[in-house]
Parts: C-alpha cells; structure tokens; sequence
C-alpha cells in the first residue's frame, strides 16, 4: 500500500485485503512499517485465523523481511507509512502489485501521483515491470461525485489501472480498528453497533479483494 | 479450508532476488523524487551507563554493599543515602 499522503486509506486497504485472504485460506502476513502503527493497535485487539502481523519493520530489514515471509499460497502485504520515505521505495521494489489508494480529491491525486511516478521510475531503473493500481476510497455510496468521475477519466488516460470497485465511506471499516477482528466477525458480535450497513461493507470488501486477487495470481 | 481456500493454493510465489547494485538503484531512484531515507537517527554522545550500584572505589567491600542494600531498603539511591549520612555526622541528625 503506497501513497505518500496519509489518510488515503493505506491501512484501511490492508486491512480489508488481509483479513479478505485470510478468510480465502491465504496465509497472511501483514508488515507494519507505518509508525503511526494502526494495524499494530488493530491487530492488538483481535487477529484473525491465518494472519501474522510483523510490527515496526524497518527500511534495512524490509527486503528480507519480505523475502522470509513470501512463498506459495502466502500474501504479504505492506502498510506503509503515508510520508515520502525511502522504504517506500524498496517496497515497491520487491512488490507484485503497488496498490495506491486514492480519496477522490485533488489534493489526494496529486500527491497519489508521486507515487505513480515512482514506480513507473522503478520500473525504467530495474528493467521489469512492477504491476501497480489506484484505488479510489472513501467514495460515496450514493452518487459518483464530479471530482471522482474526473479523476477515474484522467487516470484511464494514462493508462493506470483502476481497481473496480472503489472502497465506499463506511463506519463499518472504520470501526475494524477499534475492535479488531474482521468484518464478519463484527456483523456476528451483536454488542458492535457501527450505525452504518456491515453487510454492504462486506460485499464491498470481498469485491475489492477479489479484484486484487485477479491481478496477482 | 473452503473452495476459495483451493484457488489460493495456486497461487505461486514469485522471485524476489534483488542485488545490492539494484537496491541502491532503487534508493537513488527514489531520493531524486523527495523519498528520502527517514530513518531515525541515534541520539549523539555517550550511552548512559547502566546503574552499577557500586560506591567510590576507596570504600571497603563490605561498607559499599551495606550502604547499597540500605539505599535499596529505603527506596534512595547511595547519594541520598550519604546525604543523609552526612547531615547525621555533621549536623548529629538527618533532616
């Protein structure tokens, strides 16, 4: 997950995508390199069957950290933290699929697009393609808003990737990390009251999931 | 593991072999677009040295682990405890 602005949805991403392959029988390990530490302190409070979680993972180890946890059947997915670091761009390096997730928003493209950028600089500097996607989060759930009609026609002409669908502005997603665990679980624990619809969150989830799972196996 | 569970188990790793040439590569790739290393830095200067509990090397053996058993009973480090001391022998009482 790589974007240098914060608040994209990085997190919220990884962990969707996380406990969505965990529930697909992956085994997953999720690294935390973000020291604001979200999924630490979500995984502190409840970590799903089939999931590791690897805190405080630094530039130096990132590589082999990353090479220890991969192999067949296995995801690593990589949180990092929303600032312009150069374990950013080590993890794009070892990445199968850099997913940049985007607010549909000026602000978020723009400094989204940095990211872009770098990969595709990656891609020229190793000489091997590194596959890579936007995703558009927080959206409405209503309409599609100018800005994110824009936005999804710009991206589309320069040839980026779009993850279909985009992840809705949910309560139920922003809740996860205040009770850990995944999505069903939290559809299941009656005393959970998000005030939004868990059962649409759901769908959107294992959606997006599915979408990323199409462009990695 | 259900039917989905067997879709992933195809799911094929793939090499992850990076040279130390492309690994600084990557990092000068990445520094010329403002990603820079942010890793914090260690504090400058001399480590502190880890609480030894050893008096002046001049005090007898005996007299150094008393004073230091008795600082530890009361909960104060051997200054304070020679503070103490010190007040009883200069002053007759400690304050």
């Amino acid at each position: 997950m790589a974007s240098p602005k914060g608040g994209a949805g990085k997190s919220t991403c990884a962990v969707l995508l996380a406990t969505g392959f965990a529930r697909m029988g992956a085994s997953v390990t999720v690294l935390d390199c973000d020291p604001n530490k979200s999924l630490t302190r979500w995984a502190s409070r409840g970590l799903p069957e089939g999931i590791a979680l690897l805190s405080d993972v630094q530039r130096s180890e990132l590589v082999t950290v990353i090479r220890e946890a991969d192999g067949d059947g296995r995801i690593v997915i990589v949180d990092l933290e929303g600032i312009a670091s150069q374990i950013v761009s080590r993890a794009i390096s070892q990445a199968d699929l850099v997913i940049v997730p985007m607010q549909p928003t000026a602000l978020d493209a723009e400094v989204g697009s940095e990211a872009l950028g770098l990969v595709q600089e990656e891609e020229e500097a190793l000489g091997k393609e590194i596959p890579h996607a936007v995703v558009l989060t927080k959206t409405s759930a209503a309409v599609k808003s100018r800005v994110q009609r824009e936005l999804e026609a710009q991206l589309m002409a320069a040839g980026i990737d779009l993850i279909e669908p985009s992840l809705v502005l949910r309560a139920a997603f922003a809740e996860l990390f205040a009770h850990g665990g995944d999505l069903e679980a939290m559809m299941d624990d009656p005393n959970i009251a998000t005030g939004g619809r868990v059962d649409r969150a759901i769908v959107n989830a294992r959606e997006f999931t599915e979408a990323v799972y199409e462009r990695i196996r | 593991m259900n039917a989905s569970g067997d879709r992933l188990r195809g799911l094929k790793a793939r090499p992850k072999n990076i040279s130390t040439e492309e690994l600084r590569k990557v990092d000068r790739v990445g520094e010329d677009r403002g990603f820079s290393d942010r890793t914090p830095r260690r504090k400058p200067g001399r480590k502190v040295s880890p609480r030894t509990y050893q008096l002046h090397p001049k005090v007898l053996p005996d007299t150094g682990e008393a004073i230091a058993a008795e600082a530890e009973r009361l909960g104060l480090t051997q200054g304070q405890l020679i503070e103490r001391m010190w007040q009883t022998y200069r002053y007759g009482t400690a304050s």
